[in-house]
């Protein structure tokens, strides 16, 4: 370690420690300060443990433009994946491959999938290789809420993590309320299986569970492009997928821990070009290996004093290989790549008065890289982030400011060498008025995303002279929350929200060719400008045995390039992928156990390139369909499900020439005691 | 008035056949598996068609078209690279046949009656079955059926490939180096005997991986090799295919790359260079005109000036990514693409002989290869001429691949582009 980050890591620590000190002594000189209101709070025990959930109601969350779906709603969803759940929030744009075992990574509000972090239990899932989490690979089964925060979240105690993303996705693991043990068995579309089983219990104060999965798939489903110029029908080929996913959790009170597994391999299928023959297909295989263990704890001290701890170990494991006779096309590479990842976070918050909240965080992360690739050597980065955070709920008043400080630094013998260390401060405010049940709110956030690893050294691609990813946005919106009322002996209560927003991304980071050497390199490239309107509108009735849900999101943007004004053709003309309008729907009907899901896409025309006004993705309606039955006899349920996926059979693409799979079939049967 | 108009109408027809014809046929390569390859047509100043393939048959071209070449009067052949297949087309735009039996073709030449194609990949179907090679390998074609008749093993992924006095000239790369353990880059172009298809030498030019246009100006070639980005750097080769056959010295190498490059008129090669290292991660320009038969008799000592004709060289200077440069071997006007954002659309620029800039036109993602159609537009008015009667001049004899020839070769029933016009080899 050299000495300046021997010298950082001590100003760093020194920092927290004196931030502590000033909170002891302050708390101690204020011993009658009214109690802060948090979330669930019970103010006779001072062992009393502060879970914060995504559904829980705080006076400060109306201030953060959010969106969440969960509980039953969130069941309620025709799902495999987090991605699929996540497709139905406004502003967001999903990248899919195609199929089961397709990536799939989304882009918020046009920041690019790089800047949407993604958190388990409030610590983030990393990935300093691409930066890219395949949301694919967590399921919804063992999950509380899915949320999504543009911004800052704004809780009262967030690590420094927590803060340094565009666009943060939480997911929310459910704790279980009493003992139970279900197994689903599926069979789906395209020679797909999948067996699930989840054990759960609460005992004496600790709750926990254990859930597992495996799935088969071909993938082999049919695709037809038929336009003026073919009329192409075939089957999608290596598109396979195998895998399996253990995951378990434990909690008491303000400790909660998780530990994941997941192990698959599958086929890499390519974009469906000329040919003509199928003599000749993407041969590529991939095998991913993840693990994570991750705990936290959190506890309050001194009445006004709350303090969490995160840590957390991953270890990814991937394997590519085309290095098969059958692979004509491309390289011959069996590659394989290792990353480990430790990380720890310590938060602290303080509340002088129940209006004010100041807190700090701070958080490392050490991660190391190896692969075997040629030129490749092993590549270390330590990354530390430091946040300060002031919060103010003062009477219908709130308001929320933080500065981000981050620095990575990083270390490799690669010819190439080391890029420099990146060092900078980063501010987000925030400000919030509530009357009656409508919130008008603000806000502005700068942040910047690192170049991941593969951007800096993978051979022939790296580029360590890369700039960060530079965003601002900004944000002005209107919460209409919380109203209830009866009508026909019911209860109504709906949401409506909707914001109003510009971004800004500077120095772009994409793979571009080189000038003339036919190698690709990473490059600082662009500047995009981006106008949009997101609302949601939630609403819920229920009377008797009947419970009616009605979910809408609307999103609208004019996303443009903005790099070079003496470009006629690129500048201020729409960004690729970026659609201007689309919208989701999702309607729930259920009378005591049986239950009605009907969810609707629309996604509006998407440039992919910008050569030619023909070269689109045609806008496209998606709808899926689920019902479910559960019958209980006793203790015990037995649950059927029929799913239909794409009823329309549009099989509409996220990517030119990767079509999607287009009408499908799941059948699932469920037991559980 | 009626002989008036006669008059003037004569006129005007007499002024539009005085101007040069200018007939291009421009690949843009599209985006990798997005199957957008496509052809420009661009004809006297403009864009006839953005999808001139399209237009004339009614489906797609394919993805990643990579080499275009003129095989005979009636022919044309394109390698689509990543849809594994060689298409044939007439000189009019449409398609006749195609063939699959090279997996990852990457360029063409002929002598009229076959078609020479380099692959990366390690199979080929043959009228004698599969063939199945370690490294990559040469296919020829015959044009009577469309199918590989023979199949030679060079060096690992060949790439440029040009024919003289009945050898074929194959610069390998080895461009897979930097990712397959097995293998670092090639150095050595490989000498195959085109009637035999048998490997006669790999002569050692000392310079990894020779990637790039190859251009040919009658006995002599225009060599790239970018380096290995790292170490390495990039330099030019200039090769003397009769010094390679007669088994002396016979390339000289100097210091800047020549990435893309062509021949013009007098037998002299124009290129662009980028070198580009990745630990630097910067890149420079090089802008070139080459004498190759002085750089040859000098031992390299003098012919190359850092200068092109007009105001190319600012031209491309300016160009946000040169993708690509070609002299019209039939009227002398000069081209160049320039890929733009690789997102967008790219431009195809036009200059006059002397290097007087005409205009910059819209084309398509990544423009980069070319093929002239002779300018007197009519495929069927050959002038025949027997080869006893010529007398001329030995520096303006072209192959239909645009190739300048030293004279015009005896024996065998081909087209060459003599003073402008094409005439058929009757002997």
């Amino acid at each position: 370690m050299n000495y300046e980050l021997k010298k950082y890591y001590l100003q760093t620590i020194l920092a927290i420690v004196l931030t502590f000190a000033a909170i002891a002594s302050v708390s101690a000189q204020n011993p009658k300060s009214p109690q802060p209101s948090l979330g669930e709070e019970s103010p006779d025990s001072v062992r009393q443990l502060y879970e914060v959930t995504v559904t829980s109601k705080q006076p400060m969350r109306t201030i953060a433009t959010s969106q969440t779906m969960s509980g039953a709603d969130l069941q309620a969803l025709s799902t495999t994946s987090v991605a699929d759940a996540l497709k139905y929030f406004a502003g967001v744009q999903i990248k899919d491959y195609g199929g089961l075992g397709g990536l799939k990574t989304i882009n918020v509000r046009s920041l690019g999938a790089q800047h949407v972090g993604v958190y388990v239990d409030g610590i983030r899932i990393t990935n300093a290789q691409n930066g890219t989490v395949d949301l694919g690979k967590f399921s919804l089964t063992s999950m509380e809420s899915v949320s999504l925060y543009n911004a800052n979240k704004l809780d009262y105690c967030q690590s420094a993590s927590e803060y340094a993303s565009g666009a943060t996705v939480y997911l929310q693991t459910r704790r279980p309320t009493h003992d139970s043990l279900s197994v689903q068995l599926r069979n789906a579309s395209f020679h797909t299986w999948m067996a699930k089983a989840n054990g759960q219990f609460n005992w004496r104060g600790w709750q926990g569970f254990i859930d597992g999965e495996y799935c088969s798939s071909r993938g082999d489903y049919p695709f037809r492009y038929h336009s003026e110029y073919e009329d192409t029908i075939g089957r999608r080929a290596n598109s396979d997928i195998r895998y399996g996913r253990i995951e378990g959790a434990l909690f008491r009170g303000g400790f909660s821990s998780h530990i994941y597994y997941y192990d698959s391999e599958r086929g890499c299928p390519g974009g469906i070009v000329r040919r003509l023959s199928d003599k000749y297909t993407n041969v590529g295989r991939e095998w991913d290996r993840d693990f994570f263990v991750q705990a936290s704890y959190q506890e309050r001290f001194f009445k006004k004093v709350l303090f969490k701890v995160n840590s957390k170990y991953t270890n990814e494991y991937l394997r590519y290989c085309t290095k098969y006779p059958e692979n004509q096309n491309t390289a011959r590479v069996d590659n394989h790549y290792r990353q480990q990842d430790v990380y720890g976070a310590l938060c602290a918050a303080y509340m002088p008065w129940n209006w004010l909240s100041l807190s700090s965080s701070y958080d490392a992360r050490y991660s190391i890289l190896r692969a075997d690739l040629k030129r490749f050597e092993d590549v270390k980065r330590v990354d530390q982030k430091l946040v300060f955070a002031a919060q103010v709920n003062w009477h219908n008043i709130q308001a929320a400011a933080s500065v981000l400080h981050q620095r990575y630094s990083d270390w490799t013998f690669a010819n190439t060498g080391a890029a420099d260390p990146l060092d900078r401060w980063t501010p987000a405010v925030s400000l919030a008025y509530t009357f009656y049940d409508i919130t008008l709110r603000g806000w502005y956030k700068e942040i910047f995303r690192a170049p991941t690893l593969n951007d800096l050294y993978y051979t022939q691609v790296g580029n360590r002279n890369l700039k960060p990813e530079e965003t601002k946005q900004w944000n002005v919106g209107i919460e209409y929350s919380n109203v209830k009322w009866s009508m026909f002996n019911g209860q109504c209560s709906m949401n409506i929200q909707a914001d109003a927003y510009i971004n800004k991304i500077e120095n772009r980071i994409v793979c571009l060719p080189l000038k003339g050497t036919y190698t690709w390199s990473m490059m600082n490239y662009g500047y995009t400008f981006c106008r949009g309107l997101n609302a949601t509108i939630k609403g819920h009735y229920q009377t008797g045995p009947w419970k009616f849900s009605l979910l809408n999101s609307i999103t609208w943007q004019h996303d443009v390039d903005r790099t070079d004004p003496e470009d006629e053709d690129m500048y201020d003309k729409p960004i690729c992928y970026s659609p201007t309008f689309s919208t989701g729907v999702t309607a729930i009907a259920g009378w005591r156990t049986l239950q009605f899901t009907t969810s609707y896409l629309y996604v509006g025309e998407r440039m992919w390139s910008k050569a030619d006004p023909e070269d689109i993705l045609e806008p496209y309606h998606n709808i899926d369909m689920k019902l479910s039955y559960t019958h209980n006899i006793k203790k015990t349920s037995l649950g059927l499900c029929l799913e239909v996926c794409d009823v329309l059979d549009i099989q509409y693409e996220h990517l030119p020439r990767y079509p999607m799979p287009g009408r499908n079939y799941k059948l699932t049967l469920s037991f559980g005691i | 008035m009626r002989r008036l108009l006669i008059i003037l109408s004569f006129i005007i027809c007499h002024l539009s056949f005085s101007v040069a014809q200018e007939k291009i046929i421009l690949l843009n390569e599209g985006m990798w598996q997005a199957d957008n390859g496509r052809i420009t047509y661009f004809e006297n100043g403009q864009v006839v068609s953005n999808q001139w393939f399209r237009d004339r048959n009614g489906y797609k071209l394919g993805d990643t078209p990579n080499d275009i070449i003129q095989v005979n009067e009636n022919l044309i052949a394109i390698a689509i690279n990543w849809s594994n297949i060689v298409q044939f087309i007439t000189p009019d735009g449409r398609a006749v046949a195609a063939t699959e039996d090279i997996p990852n073709n990457r360029r063409l030449c002929s002598d009229g009656q076959y078609v020479y194609v380099t692959s990366y990949g390690h199979e080929c179907l043959t009228t004698s079955g599969y063939r199945y090679f370690t490294k990559g390998f040469v296919a020829k074609i015959d044009l009577r059926n469309f199918q590989t008749v023979a199949v030679c093993e060079v060096g690992y992924e060949p790439e440029g490939i040009a024919l003289y006095k009945g050898r074929l000239f194959i610069a390998n790369t080895g461009g897979y180096a930097e990712q397959e353990y097995d293998h670092n880059f090639e150095t050595t172009v490989s000498i195959v005997n085109a009637a035999t298809m048998q490997l006669e030498r790999n002569i050692d030019t000392y310079v990894p991986n020779l990637y790039g246009e190859m251009s040919q100006s009658g006995r002599y070639l225009c060599i790239n090799s970018p380096g290995d980005y790292y170490e390495v750097p990039p330099c030019g080769l200039i090769f003397d295919c009769e010094k390679a056959l007669a088994g002396s010295d016979c390339f000289v190498k100097f210091n800047y790359p020549v990435t893309y490059n062509t021949t013009t008129l007098d037998g002299k090669f124009l290129a662009i260079g980028s070198a580009f290292s990745y630990i630097t991660g910067g890149y420079q320009f090089s802008y070139l005109t080459i004498d190759p038969r002085v750089m040859i008799e000098t031992r390299g000592q003098s012919g190359l000036s850092q200068t092109l004709p007009g105001t190319l060289k600012t031209d491309f200077a300016n160009m946000s990514q040169p993708y690509g440069i070609y002299l019209n071997p039939y009227t002398g006007y000069i081209y160049g693409t320039d890929a733009g954002s690789f997102e967008g659309a790219g431009f195809l620029y036009q200059w006059s002989p002397a290097g007087q800039f005409l205009g910059k036109h819209k084309v398509y993602i990544n423009p980069g290869h070319f093929l002239a159609i002779p300018p007197d537009g009519y495929w069927s008015s050959l002038t025949e001429i027997k080869n006893e009667k010529l007398n001329i001049k030995s520096d303006v004899i072209y192959d239909l691949q645009g190739r300048r020839l030293p004279s015009l070769p005896k024996g065998g029933r081909n087209i060459y582009i003599v003073n402008g016009k094409k005439m058929f080899n009757k002997q």
